[in-house]
């Protein structure tokens, strides 16, 4: 067997050097790992790798082949980008999070079975949560709590599904599904994996987390979960109707939102469900330009929503405020900030010469050759949408607009160069879309740069522009929230909170002065006795046993740091040494 | 900051710039005439500036729709949930 090096090890390790040093070695440790992953990625060869048998499952670590490569580049190069952007950051728990984080979304994708994909998928959930906890805010441990309870509940959809499968067919095995064959078991898995891609209605988790997430975690959000989910649908449900026609409607549904919402980065993360729309609508075309395009568009998204995401965390870091209606007049103290966010406008509103021009447009012709006009046109709709609101309203309001902000000038210098390489990629793809183009998992003759498709770019954005300083009076941003479907089970918290306090907390005093007057004399009286036999006969008969496991408990304790990164740091290299005694057995 | 010395002398300057877009937008609309329709597959290819009307049709309905339903009743203080 031929040797390969999962890029994923390189993060686990990572994450389990990190807590040991401090400032420079930190520092060099945060980025040396993601080049050493790129290095791994850029040097697989294609094949199957890390076969292992456990529990009678045959599971499979590594599947190397041009759909996973794709998305393991882009991941790495984003574990780059996003660690220099959070380099200054204190918290080696904050970076901890972020390494498992990227670790297990790499580890998703190179997964061959269904069993192995899902170990990857929980950690992925309960790593990032963390960067959403480290905000410190209580906003922010609510709104992790509920990203949590969502996932879980997207994970036993998945794991049901996966179960039923198994025992329809007898394997884990995780290839690509005919839609024609599929049933409750394979519909439960899509939907599973849908919630992580923010398939309406399954979406509210995304614009309620993570815009409460830190300033640098919420740049690792935005890449790693939707986008995941995104290959996982790619690889088993290219085709599904019901792709096409939900992934259609989210980008309409996203740039609805974008539209209203004051907050940038409430705008962003809306916004990503729109973004993932085109990506889940090529899915579900499924013709090999459409599958290329959807890889192609995860890839620039990751990207240049990565750098509008560093650009709204550099205005929030450096402010206090991501509000648009508190900032304004920007351009005059964070003028490169406002480039480098300019950059990411206009790549993700695909203008020719950047990266969303020649992404996005893949999907939006596989929809018009196969003549399903409808979903070319509300790809249009959305990218007018994608245009108005992240292109002209953020940039208008929060650098050009009235606001005077207290307090601003440029972040850190290394924000800046995270931001500015970013740029630099946006650009280059944009230019050169060969160099994406190479990656792509179906041979491909599409060409970006004809006639006919920059003028139908520039009529839709430069009409948009006309459109917006028409009715700039009518856009202004409010101190306010939009309603979602998250309202629904927020309430419903609610409602049983008071429903405990009044009917449930009721009874249970009842309850609780019965048993104290009855049960409790009843329980000392018979503890009493026990206790006696205990010492005097059952410790007398295993002699000295209890003394030596309070030696052992003593030990033990030891390890345990009440740090729960530790522990799932901990739990993960346990995980990994038995597959892999369980692999060479 | 020569950026930001741009940027106000293009405030100061708001006429001349509108006329320059006008004029970018109507080069777009007359570009557009001139493309040839030989490889045209459906109606919405054969129409002349189909995308620079759908752009501004689409931009004002989303506009509307959008901020309609946000006033209507989707838009709640920032307490709501609290």
């Amino acid at each position: 067997m031929n040797s390969w090096l999962h890029p994923a090890l390189f993060f686990f390790l990572g994450s389990l050097l990190l807590p040991f040093f401090q400032g420079k070695a930190r520092k060099a440790i945060l980025l040396l790992i993601p080049v050493l992953a790129i290095i791994a990625v850029a040097t697989a060869e294609q094949g199957i790798y890390g076969q292992y048998r456990f529990l009678n499952v045959d599971g499979v670590f590594g599947r190397v082949d041009k759909l996973s490569l794709i998305f393991a580049w882009v991941f790495t190069i984003m574990a780059f980008l996003g660690a220099l952007y959070a380099l200054h950051k204190e918290e080696s728990g904050h970076h901890i999070a972020g390494f498992l984080y990227v670790g297990s979304s790499l580890g998703a994708i190179f997964a061959g079975d269904y069993f192995t994909l899902f170990i990857f998928w929980e950690i992925m959930a309960f790593s990032s949560v963390f960067l959403i906890w480290y905000r410190r805010t209580k906003k922010s441990l609510d709104a992790g709590f509920r990203y949590l309870l969502v996932h879980v509940f997207g994970g036993l959809l998945f794991f049901t599904g996966m179960m039923l499968y198994y025992y329809k067919t007898g394997s884990f095995a995780f290839e690509g599904i005919a839609p024609g064959n599929a049933g409750l078991a394979e519909y439960l898995i899509l939907w599973g994996f849908a919630l992580n891609a923010a398939v309406l209605p399954l979406h509210a988790w995304l614009p309620d987390a993570y815009p409460e997430a830190t300033v640098e975690g919420a740049v690792f959000l935005c890449a790693f979960t939707t986008k995941t989910a995104v290959y996982v649908l790619a690889r088993g449900f290219a085709g599904f109707e019901v792709l096409a026609i939900m992934g259609t409607a989210m980008t309409v549904f996203g740039v609805c939102y974008a539209v209203i919402e004051n907050d940038i980065r409430r705008v962003l993360a809306y916004h990503i469900i729109s973004q993932v729309g085109y990506m889940v609508a090529g899915i579900g075309i499924g013709t090999h330009l459409a599958l290329n395009g959807a890889a192609a568009h995860a890839f620039a998204h990751i990207l240049y929503k990565a750098l509008l995401f560093m650009g709204a965390g550099a205005v929030l870091y450096m402010t206090g405020t991501a509000k648009l209606t508190q900032l304004g007049g920007l351009f005059k103290t964070m003028p490169l900030t406002m480039i480098f966010y300019i950059v990411g406008a206009v790549s993700i509103a695909g203008f020719p010469l950047f990266s969303g021009f020649v992404s996005k447009s893949m999907i939006v012709a596989a929809a018009h050759q196969e003549g399903r006009l409808w979903l070319m046109n509300l790809l249009n709709l959305a990218g007018i949408g994608t245009f108005l609101s992240v292109g002209l309203k953020v940039t208008y309001f929060a650098f050009f607009g009235k606001g005077e902000p207290v307090t601003a000038k440029e972040p850190p210098s290394n924000m800046l160069w995270a931001m500015g390489i970013t740029s630099l990629l946006c650009l280059v793809i944009g230019v050169y879309p060969d160099s994406l183009y190479i990656l792509l998992p179906f041979a491909s003759d599409y060409r970006p740069y004809n006639l006919h498709h920059l003028s139908e770019a520039l009529q839709i954005l430069s009409f948009t522009g006309l459109v917006f300083f028409l009715l700039l009076s009518k856009l202004g941003p409010e101190e306010k929230i939009n309603l979602d479907v998250d309202y629904f089970y927020r309430k419903a918290v609610s409602f049983f909170l008071k429903f405990d306090d009044k009917v449930i907390a009721v009874f249970d005093d009842l309850w609780g002065e019965l048993y104290r007057t009855l049960g409790l004399r009843a329980l000392f009286k018979s503890a009493e006795m026990s206790y006696g036999f205990d010492r005097k006969a059952i410790d007398g008969i295993v002699d000295g046993s209890a003394a030596s496991t309070v030696k052992l408990g003593a030990t033990v304790r030891g390890l345990q740091t009440g740090r729960i990164q530790t522990y799932i740091a901990l739990s993960l290299v346990i995980f990994f040494v038995v597959v892999l005694l369980f692999a060479v057995v | 900051m020569k950026l930001a010395h741009t940027i106000e002398t293009l405030r100061s300057n708001l006429k001349t710039l509108k006329r320059v877009m006008i004029v970018f937008l109507a080069v777009l609309v007359v570009f557009d005439l001139l493309l040839s329709r030989e490889d045209a597959h459906f109606l919405i290819d054969k129409i002349y500036a189909y995308w620079a009307i759908f752009g501004t049709i689409g931009c004002f309905v989303l506009i509307k729709f959008s901020k309609g339903i946000a006033h209507m009743f989707l838009g709640k203080d920032e307490d709501f949930y609290e």
